[in-house]
């Protein structure tokens, strides 16, 4: 067994620092360490194992062990194996060697664990706020649990503006966001542009944090998150709700009957084909060239419709409990569905050709945004980003779940780095999703779309799970708890990594490729500000503030 | 006052009404062909005029840093492009003959480019910065294109009189020479960049800059605006017919009207259609392409010069 083996290289390397270790499976690690070991045995795991970085995750433990809890997660992903090296800190003094600048990929979720549970990265270069707002006082750390749900401190300074970092010398500086055709979603990127070149940017995102993991981990039960879990994303929702309970079953040791998992993976498909046929619509947008947008949203359609024929809904499924599914895919729907792939596998192809003929397009996709291997390692790149730069990875069949241990399809990789590679691997993705949901409707057995579970889940076991979105790697971590919920839960989308090379893959490119650049990761964010409004009469100038408007909407007083 | 002053005078109203009259329905028939081509409904035909009169019946916003140079940009590039409309002939002679010639007719067409920058300039956010700088650059390359057409067609006429050089003068009296023939072809290469329309409208490009220079304005500022670059689509159309496809305009009327409305719009078909099956192109690219059909021109300019 690997588990075992990579398990015997760590005791054997750093002995008494391995404090225990725990096995579940053949494809999950838990291995416990001394502190002040972190460092060297991540270092060692990355650099020398060559695991893949995944996420750090910070977890106020005290009310249980009455220690805190800092796990870093990796993913071997030749070995089929995730590993969570998990060190407790003592109460009083929350502190943790910073591993970022030996894995450059943790800088944000060390600075978001900062943040939200205010355990200290020692030796993090830039500590920075990440996602509080600057107006949030000091020591306040929504994740603890002494904190509720929807605590507000009163010193809280909603007006309090960003203080941003000083352009390089000879740099002007062009706001792309908050508010961007393109963007669709709040992201503010400070680029330092000298001429039409782009020399370097700053970010700030996380305008609209919603609070999604502390309402899962105070207010939610087991089967309510699923629901929340899929509305993380509009995009890629089922991805989240799957990976959610994949990962509480995992913790628990529950197995869902096959039929669930036939139809997990034939929704997954169905979710990455319109997420794909969207994506290289936008793409198009992006550069110019509408005809291909309507087309590519044209051919999405049918597939909308019949999702919505499954599910109820043409995006937010509602598909996944704990232990199962709760939409059935009938014969009727079968043979619809079937009709459907059809149609899209032809209209598709003509797409295809469209596309890799067009030399337009090369000429704006060809070596923009360039992320080479080495980039995508340091920063823990996923998806088409990382198999666009040749790095074969995929957790469809690296790290297989639901039925995809049982369906052939090959793994699309290409070389250019670009966002021409990152296209044409996305536009063949199309063809392997389409066979892998025909030979799921060939092998659909009969049977129970759900286990039966009657008692309490177990308690403080831990589960991961990694699910491939269409844009990459979702990767959720659980620790079960009390009163039916988990104690902990954290969700690290496919953009948290990809998003933070964005700053490189734009750096000396024109102003013309940042859109596209940034849209070739296909970022997510989400939403919320304030507005102006302007008095006619005496043409005063009021802001509203984001309190204002929700009270406008709650109330409906006051209209402007 | 003289006969010709008054036919003059007659003629210039003509071709400012057909212009205002037609543009938004050249711009109608490009927008229904575009849903078309992708598979959609498309607005009715009639709506760029719907979209005209909605945008002057709003309230004049001043958001920009120098609000009367805005309105000026505005009035000016619509005023400018109606100027040369009294210069081209549509259908029929070009009605102000005697009072400007060629060289008037090139310094106009530059002032259309001009109008962008001051819009830019004076509305003064970064965007429109951007935006500014790269029209700059595009005119720079561009503008000495269509100027090299026009004096090569004087060239082989002879003369710098616009009635001779809006006739057909490329090819001048004597068969195709070789100058004419290569600036035709250049200047079809050339002709979305003239235009402003995809892949060259760069330095609006909606899914980088945001409209670019226009993105401050809002209003009958916009209207303006809007009017002006469908006039020019016209207007440059209407160039590139008196210049290069002249056959028929010797028709008695109403003949040679309707062959200049059907050539006008294999014109706006064929824009339509180069700007739906092509992606935007970036400055650097368009600058590259466009240095090298100037580099034809030039060749062209010689040969005419040596009378081929």
């Amino acid at each position: 067994m690997v588990a075992r083996d990579r398990l015997e290289q760590l005791r054997e390397k750093f002995g008494s620092a391995i404090q225990r270790a725990d096995l579940p499976d053949g494809s999950r690690l838990f291995v416990f360490v001394d502190p002040a070991a972190v460092k060297r045995v991540c270092q060692y795991i990355f650099r020398d194992l060559d695991a893949r970085y995944v996420i750090s995750i910070g977890a106020d433990d005290r009310p249980f062990s009455g220690k805190f809890v800092v796990a870093h997660d990796f993913a071997f992903d030749h070995d089929h194996l995730l590993c969570s090296v998990l060190t407790y800190l003592p109460a009083d003094c929350p502190k943790v060697d910073s591993i970022s600048d030996v894995v450059p990929a943790a800088s944000w979720a060390e600075r978001e664990m900062r943040d939200l549970v205010g355990i200290e990265p020692v030796g993090h270069r830039y500590l920075k706020r990440l996602v509080l707002p600057d107006g949030w006082p000091e020591g306040v750390h929504p994740l603890r649990k002494d904190v509720s749900w929807d605590h507000v401190p009163k010193d809280f300074n909603d007006e309090h503006e960003f203080t941003f970092d000083e352009p390089p010398e000879g740099c002007t500086v062009v706001p792309f966001g908050p508010f961007h055709p393109t963007l669709d979603e709040p992201a503010h990127f400070r680029l330092y542009v000298e001429g039409e070149m782009v020399r370097g940017c700053e970010y700030r995102g996380f305008m609209a944090h919603r609070g999604i993991e502390k309402m899962a981990e105070s207010v939610l039960g087991y089967n309510d998150i699923p629901m929340l879990a899929e509305r993380i994303c509009g995009i890629c929702g089922c991805v989240h709700s799957v990976a959610y309970v994949q990962a509480v079953e995992s913790a628990a040791a529950l197995q869902p009957p096959p039929r669930a998992e036939w139809i997990r993976t034939i929704m997954l498909e169905m979710e990455r084909l319109h997420s794909h046929l969207l994506w290289v619509g936008l793409a198009c947008h992006i550069v110019g060239f509408d005809t291909l947008f309507m087309q590519s949203f044209r051919i999405r359609e049918p597939i909308m419709w019949i999702t919505e024929k499954i599910s109820g809904n043409r995006k937010t499924y509602a598909l996944c409990v704990v232990g199962g599914v709760r939409w059935d895919i009938t014969p009727p729907l079968k043979v619809e569905l079937r009709a459907v792939l059809d149609k899209l596998e032809v209209e598709w192809r003509a797409v295809v050709a469209a596309v890799s003929k067009d030399k337009n397009i090369q000429k704006r996709t060809v070596g923009v945004g360039l992320a080479d291997p080495e980039l995508v390692k340091n920063t823990g790149l996923v998806g088409p980003v990382a198999r666009s730069a040749g790095v074969d990875i995929d957790c469809r069949r690296d790290h297989p779940y639901a039925a995809y241990d049982r369906v052939d399809f090959n793994v699309i990789t290409a070389d250019g780095c670009d966002v021409w590679s990152r296209l044409l691997v996305r536009m063949s993705e199309v063809f392997e999703s389409i066979s892998i949901i025909r030979q799921c409707l060939e092998r659909l057995d009969d049977g129970p779309l759900h286990l039966p579970i009657t008692e309490e889940l177990p308690v403080g076991r831990l589960g991961l799970s990694s699910v491939e979105a269409p844009r990459g790697e979702s990767h959720h971590f659980v620790i079960t708890g009390e009163n039916n919920r988990p104690r902990r839960w954290r969700v690290r989308a496919p953009t948290y990594q990809n998003l933070q090379a964005i700053p490189m893959m734009i750096k000396d490119q024109q102003i013309a490729d940042m859109t596209i650049s940034l849209g070739s990761i296909d970022p997510c964010f989400s939403c919320t500000d304030r507005l102006e409004t302007i008095d006619l009469r005496s043409g005063a100038v009021r802001v509203w503030t984001q309190r204002e408007l929700l009270e406008l909407v709650r109330t409906k007083r006051g209209k402007p | 006052m003289s006969h010709g002053a008054i036919s003059a005078i007659l003629g210039g109203i003509w071709n400012v009404g057909f212009v205002l009259l037609l543009a938004p329905f050249c711009q109608g028939i490009l927008r229904k062909v575009t849903a078309r081509v992708q598979s959609r409904q498309g607005p009715p035909i009639w709506q760029p005029y719907f979209d005209l009169l909605k945008l002057l019946g709003k309230e004049d916003i001043e958001s920009g840093e120098s609000p009367s140079m805005q309105r000026f940009a505005a009035c000016l590039s619509l005023s400018a492009v109606l100027t040369v409309a009294w210069m081209v002939p549509m259908g029929f002679g070009a009605p102000m003959n005697g009072a400007g010639d060629a060289i008037l007719l090139i310094y106009l067409l530059t002032l259309c480019g001009v109008c962008t920058l001051l819009a830019g300039l004076a509305s003064g956010s970064t965007y429109s910065l951007v935006g500014i700088s790269r029209e700059m650059m595009s005119i720079i390359v561009l503008e000495p294109l269509f100027a090299i057409a026009i004096v090569v067609g004087a060239m082989h006429a002879q003369s710098f009189r616009l009635e001779t050089v809006l006739n057909g003068s490329a090819y001048a009296t004597s068969g195709f020479p070789w100058s004419g023939l290569i600036m035709l072809g250049v200047i079809l290469l050339s002709f979305q960049a003239f235009v402003q329309r995809v892949p060259f409208d760069i330095s609006e490009a909606e899914t980088e800059l945001m409209e670019g220079p226009l993105m401050e304005y809002s209003g009958p500022k916009l209207a303006l605006f809007k009017y002006a670059q469908m006039a020019r689509l016209v207007i440059y159309s209407a160039l590139f017919v008196a210049l290069f496809v002249p056959w028929g305009s010797g028709l008695a009327f109403p003949w040679n009207g309707l062959v200049f409305a059907a050539k006008l719009f294999t014109l706006v078909l064929l824009v339509t259609l180069v700007a739906a099956t092509h992606a935007r192109y970036r400055i650097d690219q368009l600058i590259r392409y466009v240095a090298g059909l100037l580099a034809i021109a030039l060749v062209a300019l010689i040969l005419a010069s040596y009378g081929h």
